[in-house]
């Protein structure tokens, strides 16, 4: 079954073309890289899937519901997550801060004003789970600001999974790190998305294969090519795009 | 019990004992001062929840002290016997349905703009308060009489008593300062929070910035109006200059001064400005430029304000004696 | 119709005056991403140097040189040694400064030259008046309008036809990039600042024996300037120049045709402005 489905996603940022036509299916619990050389539109595609940018044209449907134009926190709040390329964190709050106003979101308490947040049993355990799933006990106390990148790294990941999301786009999670965070963020990300259905978008291609169950070619705002790694591995037109870098 | 929460404990017992003696150990010309520097520190109080908490920067926050303001002077005239708590909750509630409107058009922007439109609304409600010489007598005001305040067991205190105004403002303010700060406490409260910190992510993570921040703003004008309803009981007067450019500006000096990274900070930066305001003003007529220096210190060097200051001298002070023992 | 054509000449003459202040507002904005609210500021003490100057020393038109000359350096010092510092707070620090100097300047101006308004007498040139339309104009707010375009075309020929204009103008679209490309941006910077400040003491010292000297002139001129930059759109000259002629005229004929509501509907506009296009008329959609 498909969760998410894009219909010929076209985006014009006045003028300039980023996108044309992209189609794409991702089927449930799967994990599907996107890949592509820069410029090809992969964050700006991630950007529209997750509202912050509408589509000049096309539809995008999640979980058989129209999501082309909802707002950023209504497509989270359907189970949609995503993380960023730059780290994007809450830098002056501590690591367990950071996860656990995820997830107060998670359990709706956003408007709550009748109990006190550091008291509440629920959230704090939630909170304290997700800390161990994904190996943060030690830097709990810590501000996220004064965590190394690789730390700051997990985070991102951390808050990007609190919400149990059922689909997540994670925008090259290895950015920036060095061959054994690499490795070891990779084992993490196969620890989590145990059961849930998972997009990516990398530039590391050892990563690429790794993971993913079937991949998406971009190239200058256009599916390339859609396929399973030995799929793509072979397509002559691949290996044009990418003048012999797979 | 560590010794930071120990200090503040003491410190807090010490500050609660002084305030409740303060009409016994002062002369009523102090008390009277009291009781105007515990009004602006709700009003910086309230400020501050837009500024410190939510990193919003009002230009235009005296609009809602003055709805209230406006409101108590408007009932007081044209009600007779409403009683007083009721013609407060009602000015409460008038600066509450102020900052909705006003919050719907702010807080959809942020940093200048968000500054500027603020301030935009302010003087629009200044030009409409000056004009409208009809209902408000515009910049020559209205006089205003302090009513009796009709308490269950206590009997009728008549507020023309400074002593009395005194206690009631202090309860009043006291409870609504510690809303306040139980508010920041609660889910929504960190949710403000933590916009201020990166307000995209938590838009990702599902939380409606807007109505977020909106909520806060409507509080904010909330304390606002409570703040402004007490003024006019304090002066016994009301003219446009409770929502005026300077009158802004006073909140916004009184919230950097003291400090806008602690929830008290304001509370410090009121006493600051009215103690000194007080002792300098009978100087120099030019009090204000020693203020606005002030300010701009402050604004360069010292960022957290004079509760900044305060902060490390504890700390150090904590330090030292735990070396020598 | 000659009163209506009279009214319109004086709302073009406080229009250009409020343009020359209202540039270097919004070109700061749109360059450094910071309201300077002391702005006005030099617009005021143009003002009050140049009635020091003209009272003191006798001559007026040596005020046009030196009051731009003074205020201009305390720009560049202003920007060299406060705001730099402030810059990496955030922009609400940025503001609170800002206006923290705008605050100073106008007790500062309290304190030298007292609370009242001063007189500067129109210089003894330009006093008097010429027939216009069958009535007389005074000279010197012919004055005005003519060397305000006369500026106007001064600051026209700069940004778009000399080097430095290129990479202010440069600077005010992509700060970033212009440091990238290897131009001094701080530099840059320190020079549209002190440029602007200049500017504004210049129409203050134009504008003073017109609307005469007072210390919250500072103020009322900033307010105005908020409108056009907002209106107009932050960091658009042009906008800042349509608006600001828009603003004068609104004010003209306001005063003469809904006196009670001039200033509500200018805070209104400005309002609307705000939330229906928040970058303004002519500014770029962020």
């Amino acid at each position: 079954m498909a969760i998410l489905r894009l219909q010929d996603i076209y985006k014009d940022f006045s003028g300039l073309k980023v996108l044309f036509g992209v189609s794409m299916e991702v089927q449930q619990g799967e994990c599907h890289a996107i890949i592509g050389p820069n410029g090809a539109g992969k964050s700006t595609l991630f950007n529209i899937i997750t509202g912050l940018y509408k589509p000049s044209r096309g539809e995008i449907t999640f979980l058989n519901q129209d999501i082309t134009r909802s707002s950023i926190h209504k497509i989270a709040r359907m189970g949609l997550s995503r993380s960023f390329q730059i780290i994007n964190i809450f830098p002056k709050m501590t690591v367990f801060e950071n996860i656990r106003i995820a997830v107060v979101s998670r359990f709706n308490r956003r408007f709550n004003i009748t109990s006190f947040l550091s008291r509440d049993r629920k959230i704090l355990e939630e909170s304290d789970k997700i800390l161990s799933l994904i190996g943060m006990r030690d830097a709990r106390d810590v501000p996220a600001c004064e965590m190394s990148y690789g730390m700051q790294r997990q985070l991102e990941l951390a808050l990007t999974l609190a919400r149990d999301p059922i689909l997540i786009l994670l925008d090259e999670p290895t950015a920036g790190l060095n061959a054994e965070e690499t490795r070891s963020i990779v084992t993490l990300i196969r620890k989590v998305i145990q059961g849930k259905t998972l997009v990516i978008v990398e530039h590391d291609m050892e990563v690429v294969f790794n993971l993913a169950d079937r991949i998406t070619v971009l190239n200058y705002g256009q599916v390339l090519a859609t396929g399973t790694p030995d799929e793509i591995r072979g397509s002559e037109e691949v290996k044009k795009a990418y003048l012999g870098r797979i | 019990m560590n010794r930071r929460r120990a200090l503040k404990i003491v410190g807090g017992g010490i500050a609660s004992l002084f305030l409740l003696l303060l009409p016994v150990l002062l002369p009523e010309v102090d008390v009277h001062l009291a009781t105007e520097i515990l009004i602006f520190a709700l009003f910086a109080v309230s400020f501050n929840l837009l500024l410190g908490y939510c990193g919003l920067l009002p230009f235009g926050h005296a609009a809602c002290f003055g709805v209230g303001a406006y409101a108590t002077a408007l009932i007081f005239k044209h009600i007779t016997g409403m009683p007083f708590l009721i013609t407060l909750l009602i000015s409460a509630l008038s600066g509450f349905v102020g900052a909705l409107i006003i919050g719907f058009f702010c807080v959809r922007l942020s940093g200048s703009y968000f500054a500027l439109i603020s301030l935009a609304f302010q003087m629009f409600l200044y030009a409409v308060a000056l004009k409208w010489r009809d209902v408000t007598n515009g910049d020559d005001g209205m006089g205003v009489t302090r009513p009796d305040l009709y308490l269950p067991g206590l009997g009728t205190l008549s507020l023309m008593n400074i002593q009395y105004l005194y206690y009631v403002t202090l309860v009043i303010v006291a409870l609504a300062i510690l809303a306040c700060y139980l508010f920041l406490k609660t889910p929504l409260g960190h949710a403000a929070v933590s916009m201020r910190e990166n307000v995209i992510r938590a838009s990702f993570l599902g939380y409606n910035v807007f109505l977020t921040r909106l909520a806060i703003f409507s509080f904010s004008g909330f304390l606002a109006g409570i703040s402004g309803a007490l003024f006019v009981v304090f002066e016994e007067f009301v003219a446009t200059t409770v929502m005026d450019v300077h009158m802004s500006f006073t909140v916004i000096l009184m919230a950097t001064i003291g400090g806008t990274g602690h929830f008290l900070g304001p509370v410090l930066g009121a006493v600051f400005l009215m103690v000194f305001q007080d002792w300098i003003s009978s100087l120099t007529k030019h009090w204000w430029l020693f203020m606005g220096i002030v300010f701009v210190m402050v604004v360069l060097y010292a960022e957290g304000g004079l509760i900044g200051l305060f902060k490390w001298e504890k700390i150090r002070a904590l330090f030292v004696s735990e070396k020598e023992s | 119709m000659d009163t209506y054509i009279i009214q319109a000449i004086h709302g073009l003459v406080y229009g250009m005056l409020l343009f020359l202040v209202s540039s270097g507002l919004t070109l700061v904005f749109g360059m450094m991403g910071v309201l300077n609210l002391a702005h006005a500021a030099f617009y005021m003490l143009g003002a009050y140097f140049a009635y020091t100057i003209t009272v003191h020393l006798g001559n007026f038109w040596l005020s046009l040189i030196l009051a731009p000359l003074i205020v201009g350096t305390v720009g560049i010092g202003i920007e060299h040694f406060t705001l730099r510092k402030v810059h990496k707070s955030g922009h609400v620090a940025e503001l609170l400064l800002t206006f923290g100097l705008f605050y100073v300047f106008g007790e500062l101006v309290r304190i030298i030259w007292g609370s009242n308004p001063l007189r500067i007498p129109v210089p003894a040139l330009l006093a008097g008046e010429i027939p216009l339309m069958g009535t007389t104009y005074p000279i010197y707010r012919t004055f005005i309008l003519g060397f305000s375009f006369l500026i106007l075309i001064g600051m026209a020929l700069l940004l778009l036809r000399t080097r430095i204009g290129i990479i202010i103008r440069a600077a005010v679209s992509d700060a970033d990039m212009v440091d990238v490309l290897g131009t001094n941006v701080p530099r840059v910077f320190m020079g549209v600042f002190g440029g602007g400040a200049a500017l504004a003491a210049l129409a203050g010292v134009i504008a003073a024996p017109f609307l005469s000297t007072y210390p919250g002139m500072g103020l009322d001129v900033l307010l105005d300037c908020f409108v056009v930059i907002v209106v107009g759109g932050f960091g658009s000259l042009l906008g800042a120049f349509v608006t600001s002629l828009m603003l004068g005229e609104l004010q003209s004929f306001g005063v003469l045709w809904i006196p009670r509501l001039a200033l509500v509907f200018q805070f209104l506009l400005m309002a609307v402005v705000l939330i229906v296009r928040p970058t303004g008329l002519f500014g770029e959609k962020q």
